[in-house]
C-alpha cells in the first residue's frame, strides 16, 4: 500500500522518462478542472441559450 | 485513508477498473441514456416539446392581431363575462391571449383541419395545456409562439393554465370547440 514517505521523494528513475498519459494530466490538474467545470456549461447552456434567443425574429 | 495520499504509482491511468466501479459507471450511464431519449420520445410520441415558432411582440401588437380576428369571426358570446367565440376559417391562423387570469377568446375550430396556434400573454408567464389531449406550451409575455394543429377529435376542450401565474391562477381554465365540418 502507499508509504507516507513516497510523496516526498522524487519518482524512480525508470519511471521519470515514461510519459503520463494526457488524460492523467487533465484529472490532476485541479484548477483545469475548475475551468472546465465552469467554461463548458457555461458556453453550452448560457452563451448558446442567448445566441438562440437574440436570433428570435420579430413577428409580422 | 488512502484517498488522501498521492497514488502508490506515479502513473496511474493504466490501472485495471474494479469491477463493481465499472457495474455503478454503467448502471449510471444507462439510466442517463434513458433520461435522454426520453425528451425526443416525448417530443415524437407525447405531445410535449412541441416544435414550435417563436417570434417577438409586443403586447400591444399581439392583441391587435387577436382582436382582429374576434371582430372578423366572432358567431356569438358566452358565459357571464360574455367572452367571444371566435370561428376562423380553415387553414387560417388563430390566436389566443393568456392574460391575468382568462384565456381570450373561445376558439371554435374544425375537426380534420389545420390551423396556425398563435399564443402570447400580455402580462406574465403562463402554461397553454389543452385536456383531455394534453398538449403543454409554454406562454410567455413579448414572445409570440405558433404551433400548427389539427383537430382530430370533435368535442369541447378544457385549456388550462399550468404555470403558476399568481393568485387567481387555479381559476385560469378556458375553453375550445372542436365542431365536425358542415
Amino acid at each position: 500500500m502507499a508509504n507516507p514517505a513516497d510523496a516526498t521523494q522524487r519518482p524512480p528513475p525508470e519511471e521519470a522518462e515514461e510519459r503520463i498519459p494526457i488524460m492523467q494530466h487533465v484529472l490532476e490538474n485541479p484548477f483545469l478542472l475548475l475551468f472546465l467545470g465552469v467554461a463548458i456549461p457555461a458556453v453550452f447552456y448560457i452563451i448558446w441559450g442567448i445566441m438562440e434567443i437574440v436570433a428570435i425574429p420579430i413577428a409580422k | 485513508m488512502s484517498a488522501i495520499l498521492p497514488p502508490s504509482k506515479r502513473i496511474w491511468w493504466k490501472q485495471p477498473l474494479d469491477k463493481i466501479e465499472l457495474t455503478w459507471i454503467a448502471i449510471a450511464f444507462v439510466w442517463a441514456l434513458v433520461l435522454f431519449f426520453m425528451m425526443p420520445y416525448w417530443h415524437v410520441f407525447g405531445k410535449q416539446n412541441l416544435s414550435n415558432e417563436a417570434y417577438r411582440i409586443s403586447a400591444e401588437n399581439y392583441q391587435k392581431k387577436a382582436q382582429e380576428m374576434v371582430d372578423k369571426y366572432t358567431v356569438r358570446t358566452e358565459t357571464d363575462q360574455k367572452i367571444p367565440v371566435a370561428h376562423p376559417p380553415a387553414g387560417s391562423d388563430v390566436y389566443l391571449i393568456a392574460r391575468l387570469w382568462a384565456w381570450w377568446p373561445i376558439l371554435e375550430l374544425e375537426n380534420g383541419q389545420s390551423y396556425r396556434l398563435h399564443l402570447s400573454s400580455m402580462d406574465y408567464q403562463h402554461g397553454f395545456s389543452l385536456q383531455p389531449s394534453n398538449i403543454n406550451l409554454q406562454v410567455v409575455p413579448g414572445y409570440e409562439m405558433v404551433v400548427t394543429v389539427t383537430p382530430n377529435q370533435s368535442g369541447t376542450y378544457g385549456v388550462v393554465c399550468n404555470e403558476y401565474c399568481g393568485i387567481g391562477h387555479s381559476t385560469m381554465v378556458g375553453r375550445l370547440y372542436v365542431v365536425d365540418k358542415k
